[in-house]
Order: structure tokens, then sequence, then C-alpha cells
């Protein structure tokens, strides 16, 4: 089903539609919350709020076909909301830090898979700025580089070259001949 | 041979997947959202947050102060954070109104005084609603929800 089509539901509603909405949802949600390294209280917050938010809002969305684009905007205006008004932000410094690692998760678990371990523990060694994209570009669904544009406010244009110059770094930092299946079920 | 850049981006999005899931919780959390809907509510809108003015330097001491706005009602908010987190408000104009915080599971309620001031204290973490109630106990205007 399209996202408008559940959106409509949703504000008609059905309540098994915004199940739905949040299952598909949720891991996009995550993952711009994520890329703020917000503690893991105050990620959670966020996401709880902007799913408040789509809630109550979900009937004045303008442009229901956009709801992936919404969810993210939503979260990232929040994770910024967070950043400038609450204490309880990772400091400043350290998000421009080099190689800081992101606040793990409470939930973070750790993979026995070694070639997704090396990925992992290449991507920590990314800029904070090269981490944010990366995990904004792995979002699912995906978000199109429009709205990726508006999150991190850099021109359209720049997101395709950009991402290839990130993939590069992070190819430096990985031992040749990895397995492109790792991770798959 | 070296993996292209979209099999290396897939790898990285299944590497995040895998350590760092959505927490089962925040699902939990997004599923109940959907109870917390007002559908005839007037809603009253942020139109004002201290946090969200790019410009100046924000001392540390300075409280978060918002301003929501319906038809006829207006809603000031300050957060003071000394200790036990404090939220201090003012209903613009007055009236003989039940003040109610939503926050996290809780629900609390409070008359307003003769100026239209309330105070909750404490305040836990979260995502935050504040609703008038009129006197005969029905809803006048809720705010968006927002983190305070």
């Amino acid at each position: 089903m399209e996202a408008q089509e559940l959106l409509r539901r949703v504000i008609d509603g059905d309540e098994r539609a915004w199940g739905e909405v949040v299952d598909r949802f949720a891991g996009l949600v995550w993952s711009v919350a994520r890329s703020y390294r917000l503690s893991s209280a105050a990620t959670e917050d966020v996401v709880q709020t902007v799913w408040l938010r789509l809630a109550e809002h979900a009937a004045r969305i303008r442009q229901p076909e956009r709801l992936a684009s919404w969810l993210a905007t939503t979260t990232r205006n929040e994770s910024l909301r967070v950043i400038r008004g609450n204490n309880r932000l990772t400091p400043q410094a350290s998000v421009d830090e080099y190689a800081e690692p992101t606040t793990p998760s409470i939930e973070e678990r750790v993979t026995d898979d070694v070639t997704l371990q090396a990925v992992l523990a290449a991507f920590v060694q990314l800029s904070s700025d090269d981490q944010q994209l990366m995990r904004l570009l792995c979002a699912v669904p995906p978000l199109d580089y429009e709205t990726i544009s508006e999150l991190i406010g850099r021109p359209i244009g720049s997101i395709g070259p950009t991402r290839a110059r990130c993939l590069e770094r992070l190819r430096k930092l990985l031992p040749p001949g990895l397995d492109p299946k790792a991770g798959l079920p | 041979m070296n993996i292209s850049d979209d099999e290396l981006l897939a790898l990285v999005g299944r590497a995040l997947r895998t350590t760092e899931p959505v927490p089962d919780r925040v699902v939990t959390g997004a599923r109940a959202a959907w109870t917390w809907r007002t559908i005839d509510e007037e809603l009253a809108e942020l139109v004002f947050d201290s946090a969200q003015e790019l410009t100046g330097v924000r001392s540390e001491d300075t409280a978060r102060q918002l301003t929501f706005r319906a038809p006829g009602v207006e809603i000031e908010v300050m957060v003071v954070d000394d200790g036990a987190r404090r939220i201090v408000g003012q209903l613009i104009p007055p009236g003989n109104y039940t003040v109610r915080l939503a926050v996290g599971d809780e629900v609390l309620d409070q008359q307003c005084d003769r100026l239209g001031r309330f105070t909750f204290e404490p305040v836990p973490l979260g995502p935050v609603r504040i609703s008038i109630l009129g006197a005969d106990g029905g809803h006048v205007v809720s705010t968006e929800w927002v983190l305070l």
C-alpha cells in the first residue's frame, strides 16, 4: 500500500493503518534521530515526539506522498531543538571532533559477522558529517536526495559527489575483498 | 576485486541495523502515540520557542520560553531547571480553567490562579502537552507535543 493511502486510512481513524505506518517508518525515524548523536534518552524522546506529532497532525500533512520526508524533517527539527535548548545533549565540541564514536545506545548489540564488524570499525573513524550522511543514505525506506539536502543544509547537487567521496574514505579504512553479501539472511 | 559504492553502502546499512536496532520500547511508544490523539480539539500551535532562536548566544542559565497560540488564547510557558524541573506558565487571557499536563504516561491537572498562572513540579523528561479544560471539564485547547 502506498504511504499516501496508509496515511488516508490513519486520518480516517484506522488504528491498524497506524501500526503499519509505524512498522514501515520506525527504522527511518530512528536512523535520522541517531544521526544527530544525542544521548540515547534524548534520541528516544525525539522519536516519541515525532510519532506523537504525526498522530496529531496526520490530517495536516500537505503532501501525503512525502510522508518519509515529513518524518525525516520533523525528526531533524526536534533533534536540533534538543541540541539548542536542552542540556542533555552530547557537548557540541565532541560532535565536531574527529572520530568521536556515536553515543552507544543501550540497545546496541554486537555482531559476530567479521565483515560487518570491520565496516563498523571503519565507520566510527569517519568524521561526524560523513557518519551523518551515511546514516541518512542508509535509511530504510530510502530518503530522496532532496530531503537529505534539506536535512544537512547542502545543495542537492552536492549529495551524489559527497556520497562518493565519503564511501571512498570509508573504503580506504577497510581491508580489500570484503564480502558484499555479509549480513544478508 | 573491490565492492561497489552501492554494495558498500548496503553493508553500512546492515551493520548499523544489526548493531543499533530500533529499541522495542520505541516501537511500542510509537504505536501507543495513537491513543493520545485529540481529534476534535483546537490545537494551540507553538509560535515561539527560545530554543529555536538562532540569533544571539544562549546563556546557560536562561530559562527556556515557549508560546503556544490558538484563536482566543495564548499559553506562555517557561521551563525552569534548578534541580527539579518546573514548568511555570500563564494563560492569556486568564479564566476559570484547569490546566492539564501530559508527559509520558502521566496526566497532571491543576487549577490556574486568578491571573491564569500555573506551575507543575517536578516534571519528568519526555514529550509534553498542555491542555486547557473549561469549568465543565470539556477541552478548550491543547498544545502540540513538545520536548522541553
